[in-house]
């Protein structure tokens, strides 16, 4: 009783001043740089890799008819709207001929006056012709000069001449009417194959000039996805892989199969372009320009040893994971094989089936590092 | 031990310089035999704490003569270097409350002495647990002095005083905070160790109560002792 | 000779345990800005240590990428890596920007790492959770202090991104974490404001006639192509071949390419040298601020600890204690205070105070070595005030009137 006074005072010291140390303790070499690094280690897996590339492409079609003037004119009536599905031969607007018709009717009085000149040129001939015949006859009864029968051959050579060139103009006269005639019948926009219209630029009364796109159609039926792929991640690209598209309109994945890889790859922004077609257009029809995101499948490699990527270090310029060998990490250089997309890559060297590897580290690890191997990282859930 | 007790001539001390200068001890005389205790009587500003003092080596007189034992301590001027090892060595104090160092227990209260000295630990607790049990209060060694009644408190401190065999004791106003009884019961303590140890005790007092049990008084009035045969009833 | 200072603060170890506690909290508020400092220099040099990178080069006299703005043709890499002793090089790009995720949205660093594997240069080198990038498009690693979780879908400027791994420590110098990207996606992201900047840009340029020419049907589609790629990046990282010299690689990229080049160390110097150099300041002067407090407190404390104790004092002086074991008392009781005192700090410090920073606190074990000698020369300063005190006290004080 009487020395309760010491108990109770050293009992508060060991209940206050112990916990402490002990805490300090704990802090000291627990917390900090001394402390040891938590990691989760996972054995390496006997793993058949399926890789697949990543790509990512716009809905495209295939064929696209821009259909626009020959001439520079005015748009006159313009019946295809945007959206409209249109018959091969439709005709889908048409061109104000603005002076054509005036255009035809001079030329048909052109041609008139061609014909009235070829007729004059004959006349010219064919007395020209008589005239050297009968100044031939003088000569041989020796009644005119050699000279004079000589400028009558020339006459009549002169009137050959323009008699030829009249008839070729009248020839090019005629021709030139029958163009404008054509014109007249170009005015009319007409669709060259059945399709959709996608793009209607210009409405009656704008006046175009020759090439100018007015009405845009595509062909429904043919769309395809222009892919571009990364150069480093497509190894092994070919026409034929399956591939699963994925529309940012539609929900669930399509499929569709690689028609052609691009003998042209894209040098500045490093990419390979492919055409992946639908198996299936999807309806309704995804727009086109649409972004698609594309999953090639390649054939599954031989099983091997796989890992997953988050335990892939780079370090010292050597690709290797750590291992855990008599509780210190162990640095193990490794060749890399395929990789899917899920994360798994193959080790073609440096790790057997079953070796257990540092998958995930809440630290860069030396060789140095303390480690403490546990289940999940802290704030990590399963 | 013994030697003369304690031996004061002529002691003189001025405060203060020139024309503000007060004599507080004009010329006292005192003798007090080993094993004897004597009474210091006297009203408030009579010179009593002043002679205290400088007999306890904490200030230093203006004149005279201070033998304390068998080392003369003052002659006109300090004959002694090191005055905190006289105090400790040869002077033991008892006051008027007992001023024991609340944060350690009884025994090492009474031992910090003899530590200081130079002694060692288990020594000077040995001594102080003997001198404890001689005055009775052996039981409260190890308990603290906030535990302690005031009684046990003053024998504690007497201890203290004693603990290192001083020649000379100086105890002002020991029995203050006590009643009769117990206060009565100090003197016979300090006159038992007084005796016990050869030591020369000086007790300031007014308390009406003790006054009677001393054989001789020393009247101090105005800075000058006059000595006057106790009754040393009690003790007869 | 027991010691008077042990038992003293025995006696009274309840006031002192508390009073040291509560000095305690303020070493831990000491030591924590000095782990905020060395966590700054820290988050700096972890930017430097996750990029993996022997070099950087930036656009030509720029402190790029982090400390200044710096954007390069992203096709410079091709004629760095023709450098002798340069065995990989990557594009990458950082952003900082506000990343959306539903409803909220976390401040970040964007990076655009290259594609390729694991391990490329820029690529965070370590995760904690998920799985590194394996799509070149629209997958992101973030750091967990953005709280993301796996299979979150987050929104940077105008595409969606799935966390697909967690990683840790990766923040920027300015201790905003890290969100990586794909390269390409990055480079758009940094370009491609919003739906609507873009629909303004097209509109303007087609209404710029020198643009949008009728005799010349497609120059407009061009021009707006040419304006909507962004053929730039913040820097191309470089790792050398074992052997080379940093130094002598960097100068030869200087000279023949002419770009800026900084090394490992020249960027540590930039980054803490230069981006946190004023904060650095600002923490400097909270810690002698901080300090001077604490040493006022443990001056205040002992000095009106010992005022109590003037009564004992004078005794134990009467008594024939001497001068250095009374000022020993004292100093023991001060530095006994301050022990206790750094104990709780480094204790609060660690527990409780770092977890709960925003910002990253490093609390290095050397710190805490010196802390602990700063704190007991300041108590040891902080008692002389009282030693005085108690050594003025006058022994004749024990004896009454």
């Amino acid at each position: 009783m009487k020395y309760l006074p010491v108990q109770g005072r050293t009992l508060a010291l060991v209940v206050v001043i112990f916990p402490l140390l002990a805490l300090f303790v704990y802090v000291a070499l627990r917390s900090g740089p001394l402390a040891p690094v938590p990691v989760t280690v996972a054995p390496v897996e006997n793993l058949s890799i399926s890789p697949t590339l990543f790509g990512i492409g716009t809905v495209e079609s295939r064929y696209t008819y821009k259909i626009g003037p020959t001439f520079a004119g005015r748009i006159k009536r313009l019946t295809a709207q945007v959206n409209d599905s249109v018959e091969a031969g439709q005709v889908l607007g048409e061109l104000d001929p603005v002076d054509l018709n005036e255009k035809i009717r001079a030329q048909d009085a052109a041609i008139q006056r061609s014909e009235a000149k070829l007729i004059e040129s004959l006349a010219r001939q064919v007395f020209a012709k008589a005239q050297t015949q009968r100044y031939e006859q003088l000569l041989a009864a020796r009644s005119t000069s050699k000279e004079i029968v000589a400028t009558k051959k020339q006459e009549h050579l002169i009137a050959e001449a323009s008699l030829k060139a009249a008839r070729e103009e009248a020839v090019q006269v005629r021709a030139e009417g029958e163009a404008l005639k054509a014109q007249l019948r170009n005015l009319n926009l007409v669709a060259p194959a059945a399709g959709l219209v996608v793009a209607r630029n210009a409405d009656p009364g704008t006046t175009v000039v020759a090439g100018q796109t007015v009405v845009e159609l595509i062909d429904p039926k043919n769309l395809w996805v222009n892919v571009r792929f990364d150069q480093i991640h497509a190894r092994g690209l070919a026409a034929k892989l399956p591939a699963q598209i994925v529309l940012r309109t539609q929900t669930g994945e399509l499929t569709g199969r690689v028609l052609r890889v691009e003998p042209l790859a894209d040098a500045v922004t490093e990419e390979m372009l492919a055409k992946v077609e639908f198996d299936l257009i999807p309806k309704p029809l995804p727009p086109v320009g649409e972004l698609a995101e594309v999953t090639v499948a390649l054939p599954a490699l031989p099983s091997g040893p796989a890992i997953p990527n988050a335990a892939i270090q780079h370090i010292d310029g050597k690709i290797g994971v750590w291992r855990i060998m008599n509780g210190r990490p162990h640095y193990t250089s490794v060749t890399l094989g395929g990789a899917d997309l899920d994360g798994h890559v193959q080790i073609l060297e440096g790790l057997k089936v079953g070796d257990e590897i540092v998958v995930y580290t809440s630290k860069a690890l030396s060789s140095r590092s303390r480690v403490d191997v546990v289940e999940h990282l802290s704030g990590m859930t399963p | 031990m013994g030697g003369k007790g304690i031996h004061i001539e002529g002691l003189k001390k001025r405060y203060g310089k020139g024309d503000t200068a007060v004599d507080a001890l004009k010329g006292v005389d005192m003798q007090v035999e080993p094993g004897e205790v004597v009474g210091l009587v006297g009203p408030s500003g009579s010179g009593k704490s002043t002679l205290l003092k400088c007999l306890g080596a904490v200030i230093e007189p203006t004149a005279g003569r201070m033998i304390l034992g068998n080392e003369t301590i003052y002659d006109d001027g300090w004959k002694v270097r090191d005055l905190r090892a006289l105090r400790r060595d040869k002077i033991g104090f008892v006051f008027q409350a007992p001023y024991l160092i609340p944060f350690l227990n009884v025994t090492d209260n009474v031992a910090l002495l003899p530590m200081l000295a130079g002694v060692k630990n288990g020594e000077a607790r040995k001594r102080a647990i003997e001198l404890l049990k001689s005055l009775d209060v052996e039981s409260r060694a190890r308990a603290m002095p906030s535990q302690l009644s005031g009684g046990e408190q003053q024998r504690v401190a007497i201890a203290r005083g004693l603990v290192n065999r001083p020649p000379v004791i100086l105890a002002d106003e020991p029995t203050a905070p006590l009643d009769s009884e117990r206060a009565l019961a100090v003197i016979r303590m300090l006159n038992d160790m007084a005796r016990k140890f050869e030591t020369a005790i000086i007790v300031v007092t007014h308390d009406e109560k003790i006054i009677p049990t001393f054989k001789r008084i020393y009247h101090i009035r105005d800075g000058v002792t006059y000595e006057e045969a106790g009754e040393g009833r009690n003790f007869t | 000779m027991i010691s008077l200072a042990g038992r003293d603060i025995m006696h009274a170890w309840g006031k002192f345990v508390f009073t040291g506690m509560g000095l305690g909290l303020l070493i831990g508020v000491t030591l924590s800005m000095a782990g905020i400092y060395r966590g700054m220099v820290d988050d700096g040099k972890a930017l430097l240590d996750n990029s993996g990178a022997d070099l950087w080069v930036v656009q030509k006299d720029t402190l790029g990428p982090y400390a200044e703005p710096s954007s390069i043709y992203d096709d410079v890499w091709r004629a760095i890596r023709g450098i002798p002793g340069v065995v990989q090089t990557a594009n990458v790009t950082y952003l900082t920007m506000q990343v959306r995720q539903g409803e909220r949205d976390v401040r970040t660093l964007v990076t655009g790492v290259t594609a390729g594997a694991p391990g490329t240069l820029g690529w965070p080198p370590y995760l904690v959770a998920g799985r590194q990038i394996t799509r070149g498009h629209y997958e992101a690693v973030a750091d967990i202090a953005t709280h993301f979780k796996l299979g979150d879908r987050l929104q940077i400027r105008r595409n969606h991104y799935t966390v697909v791994g967690l990683t840790r420590r990766m923040v920027s110098s300015g201790g905003d974490p890290m969100i990586f990207i794909p390269l390409k996606d990055a480079q758009e992201s940094q370009f491609l404001k919003d739906n609507d900047a873009i629909r303004q840009q097209r509109r303007r340029t087609a209404e710029n006639p020198a643009f949008n020419r009728p005799q010349v049907p497609g120059l407009l589609d061009s021009v707006i192509d040419s304006q909507s790629i962004n053929p730039y990046v913040n820097a191309v990282l470089v790792q050398l071949e074992a052997g080379y010299n940093a130094a002598d690689v960097a100068d030869s990229i200087r000279r023949w390419k002419r770009l800026t080049v900084y090394t490992r160390n020249q960027m540590e110097e930039i980054l803490i040298g230069k981006l946190i150099a004023t904060s650095a300041k600002q923490i400097g002067m909270f810690l002698v601020i901080l300090s001077t407090v604490s040493a006022a407190i443990v001056a205040f404390i002992i000095y009106t600890l010992t005022l109590g104790k003037i009564r004992e004092i004078a005794v134990l002086k009467l008594i024939g204690t001497r001068n250095r074991t009374i000022a020993g008392l004292i100093m023991q009781q001060s530095i006994a205070l301050g022990i206790i005192g750094f104990v709780v700090g480094k204790i609060s410090a660690t527990l409780l105070m770092a977890p709960i920073f925003p910002k990253h606190v490093l609390l290095e074990p050397l710190d805490s070595v010196m802390g602990f000698a700063a704190v007991v020369l300041i108590c040891i300063l902080a008692s002389l005030i009282a030693i005085r005190a108690a050594l003025k006290v006058d022994p004749a004080e024990a004896i009454g009137g």
